[in-house]
């Protein structure tokens, strides 16, 4: 057996269950095909060596199976902010029913822990007689992160009398403003705890919130969940598009600049008023957004692309020569070319004094079946973070009021939160610094 | 309510049957593979495993090969009191499946229950050091889950005698035009019955002669009869006059049953699998308000269920505590459900449907039968009755 322990992880098409199925099953759990017991002449004895979680096996396991590799989970910040949208999502609202402030640490070290290892990958502990599996098995017998990232966020309710956390609560987090061209419905919006969860494919998605979910089940009840999806960017090497047809969130802040992110997406304890246990978080808008896409369809391409300020087909500003060529507005004072009222426009004028209004816009599509009328359900998981909801989102969402492009959409829930600061270690959990 | 349909013939019995299917294929399959291949555990009915080792404690996969010529269970179990670290339920001629546990210090063994052989207990393999793995499981047997079965059956059957009454009289009430009573006695009534557990089948066609409901049927269907059929009828406006064949018929069914339920035996590996199914049934249809067919009562049969899953918990208990370090969760969180749900029972004896429920008492009673699911859910697995070599 020493002879093969280097034999590379078979993929999905090794068929037929055999000698060599176990190969399979070592991805993940084992370092590098360590085995051990073998002995030559008549000796059936055999077992390799694994270690449930260890992250150097499972990404090379997902390099070998086409799945992406970990992100880190520890850190000063949660992984899954700064990256741009993964293949699949699923945004899910709980409420606490957690029934003590104990219970809620809790429920908050379980999430963690959960969150720890699905985002690090391993092979569950294995089925014994004692009980059901512990791991729904969507992704074969060893879970491999592809990319998972789990971001976790609170809501103004969690602050109510219940946990006595009233004191604590983040300056800036509120109930999720209605504006005027909002049709909230309060089943989808709101709630005390928010969990996105990102990865490269949806099965991944759906093993992961499957995980939490039957970890979590007596200190939190989901009140509401989208599915989202972001596309393959369509000529590639140009940005993703929405279900407008056009490529969406071109301009955002650099996350490679640090002072960028101090300045526009991190929240600022305590010069800034915030409590000290924010330190590392971020305000984390999501919004519901239907399209009406029978109506949008039926809409010319020029009154499309004047309300949105750029070329469908290339993504171009109307103004521009490329997708990233900064729209001159200061050469265009009445919207000649770019309407005043574009879309685009409206969201980020480009002056110095709407600069710190600018937010890190995360958006996915998403896509669930159909209307009462037999028209497509179909539109945007809006999602952005930012340093204050009321300089940056609100700002930029009352300065889109009434622009042409909302007879075809509607943003009919979501919430505010506040993503919690990053789970630094192994010791460390979501919420420490808030419950501890 | 509910009918659980299972994969394989009922456990155990049966195991003989079901793979002698298979043993025709193997004549080709694993004797002609020729000479044992490294890397894997040979088991047949003449050989349980040869001799095997793990290179220390830690987490471990071993692979078992089936070179025998018939189906076959293999546990890997502690050799000094036969409790199971792990099973492979049931491997067909020629497959490899694979055990992976975590090897703690201690001693190992397999055990071969082949289908066509004398059962065999392989070489005890012996763990050094002081390492904590996963612990082993004493097996229920067979023997140790039929005296439970047998209090069962005698008390469903005290239980089915306390409820012909109870329907008779509801039938009587239909008869007597008094809606009042018709309503207060179908409640009565139909609380007994829930508190049977009536999952599984466990009354045959009866239950969907007692407790159908009307999904397949459609609410107009002279087909469709039972205790929500009558629901139906007394809180939507039908005439008592109407209803009286219903509550008649009804009133006939439940007395065959109490019958027929004296002829019939239980199935042992049922009982541990009621005992989550009822409270897995209350979430699907009652807490949904599914089975809300207009008198609110969803909650109480909720609390019914929650009767039932304990009656079924108190008989296993022995089998249970031993075996089950999370027992004390399960009845923690029976009991949290149960206080939720009686908060929302009005003075006047009704209860507030599902459907008027506030957001947070809704949240809170759904949160806590998951969570209760979850602690139930070992149940099953641990009660299921084994084989083990001791039997045979």
């Amino acid at each position: 057996m020493t002879s093969e322990p280097e034999q590379p992880v078979h993929g999905e098409a090794t068929a037929t269950p055999g000698r060599r199925s176990f190969l399979r099953g070592m991805a993940g759990g084992v370092a590098g095909g360590v085995v051990a017991g073998g002995v030559a002449g008549g000796f059936a004895g055999y077992a390799y060596r694994g270690t449930p979680a260890d992250p150097a096996a499972a990404a090379n396991a997902a390099a070998v199976q086409g799945r992406l590799p970990a992100v880190p989970f520890h850190g000063k910040y949660q992984a899954g902010i700064l990256p741009v949208p993964q293949r699949a999502t699923a945004v899910v609202s709980f409420t606490a029913t957690a029934s003590s402030r104990a219970e809620l640490a809790g429920l908050f070290q379980t999430v963690t822990d959960r969150a720890r290892f699905l985002t690090t990958g391993g092979t569950p502990p294995p089925v014994g007689i004692d009980g059901p599996p512990s791991d729904s098995g969507v992704l074969g017998p060893t879970v491999l992160p592809d990319g998972l990232t789990v971001t976790f966020g609170v809501g103004s309710t969690l602050f109510d009398s219940r946990y006595g956390l009233a004191a604590s609560r983040p300056l800036h987090l509120t109930p999720m403003k209605s504006f005027p061209n909002d049709d909230l419905d309060p089943a989808q919006s709101g709630g005390d705890i928010v969990l996105q969860l990102s990865a490269g494919n949806t099965d991944t998605v759906l093993h992961a919130l499957r995980d939490i979910a039957k970890n979590t089940r007596g200190g939190m009840q989901a009140n509401w969940r989208i599915d989202g999806f972001s596309s393959p960017a369509r000529p590639a090497g140009t940005v993703p598009r929405n279900l407008l047809g056009f490529m969406d969130g071109i301009a955002n802040p650099a996350v490679t600049s640090a002072a960028q992110m101090d300045s526009l997406v991190w929240v600022n304890p305590p010069a800034s008023g915030e409590p000290a246990w924010t330190a590392g978080g971020t305000y984390f808008v999501v919004r519901l957004i239907r399209m009406f896409v029978e109506f949008w369809d039926r809409v010319d391409i020029e009154e499309q692309e004047t309300m949105i300020g750029r070329r469908r087909g290339t993504g171009f500003p109307l103004d521009g020569t490329s997708v990233h060529s900064t729209p001159d507005y200061p050469a265009d004072p009445t919207g000649d070319v770019i309407p005043l009222t574009a879309h685009m426009r409206l969201a980020n004028p480009r002056t110095p004094e709407t600069a710190s209004s600018a937010i890190l816009r995360r958006a996915y599509n998403y896509n669930r079946g159909l209307d009462a009328v037999g028209d497509l359900d179909m539109g945007l998981v809006f999602t952005c973070f930012q340093q204050d909801i009321k300089r940056q989102f609100e700002t930029v969402q009352t300065r889109l009021i009434g622009e042409p492009l909302v007879d075809y959409i509607s943003p009919f829930g979501g919430g505010y939160f506040l993503a919690l600061p990053g789970v630094t270690g192994p010791s460390d959990f979501y919420g420490r610094s808030l419950l501890a | 309510m509910r009918i659980r349909r299972l994969p394989a013939p009922a456990a155990g019995a049966v195991l003989t049957a079901f793979f002698a299917a298979l043993t025709a294929c193997s004549s080709s399959g694993p004797g002609a593979a020729g000479a044992q291949q490294p890397g894997v555990i040979d088991v047949s009915g003449s050989q349980c495993g040869g001799t095997w080792s793990v290179p220390g404690p830690g987490w471990h996969t071993i692979q078992i090969s089936n070179q025998g010529t018939g189906g076959a269970e293999i546990d890997l179990v502690d050799p000094a009191n036969s409790a199971v670290y792990a099973e492979i339920e049931n491997t067909g001629p020629g497959t490899v499946n694979p055990i992976s546990i975590d090897f703690g210090s201690g001693k190992y063994a397999l055990v071969c229950l082949f289908s066509d052989a004398s059962p065999l207990k392989g070489v005890t393999v012996t763990v050094p050091g002081h390492a904590t793995g996963t612990p082993a499981v004493l097996p229920v047997t067979y023997n140790d889950l039929i005296p439970p079965a047998k209090t069962y059956q005698a008390e469903t059957e005290t239980a089915l005698k306390v409820l012909a009454p109870e329907t008779a009289a509801l039938a009587a009430a239909v008869r007597s035009g008094n809606l009042t009573a018709a309503r207060r006695d179908w409640l009565t009534a139909h609380l007994q019955y829930e508190t049977l557990g009536d999952a599984y089948d466990a009354f045959g066609d009866f239950d969907t002669e007692i407790d159908g409901r009307a999904d397949a049927t459609g609410v107009a269907s002279p087909r469709w009869t039972g205790f929500y059929r009558l629901e139906y009828g007394l809180w939507h406006g039908q005439s008592l006059a109407s209803l009286v064949p219903v509550a008649s018929r009804l009133n006939s069914d439940v007395d065959q049953l109490v019958a027929w339920w004296q002829t019939q035996q239980v199935p042992l590996a049922d009982l541990g699998r009621r005992a989550h199914e009822v409270i897995e049934n209350a979430l699907e249809f009652q807490l949904t308000g599914h089975d809300d067919y207009g008198s609110g009562t969803t909650l109480a049969s909720t609390v019914a269920s929650i009767t039932a899953s304990r009656v079924l918990l108190a008989l296993l208990h022995p089998l249970l505590a031993p075996r089950y370090p999370g027992l004390p969760a399960v009845y923690t969180g029976l009991s949290q459900l149960q206080s939720l749900l009686e908060k929302e029972q009005l003075p006047n004896g009704w209860w507030v449907p599902v459907s008027a429920l506030p957001d947070s008492a809704r949240l809170a009673i759904d949160a806590a039968c998951g969570q209760v699911l979850q602690e139930l859910a070992p149940v099953a697995s641990i009660t299921e009755p084994r084989n083990t070599v001791n039997d045979f």
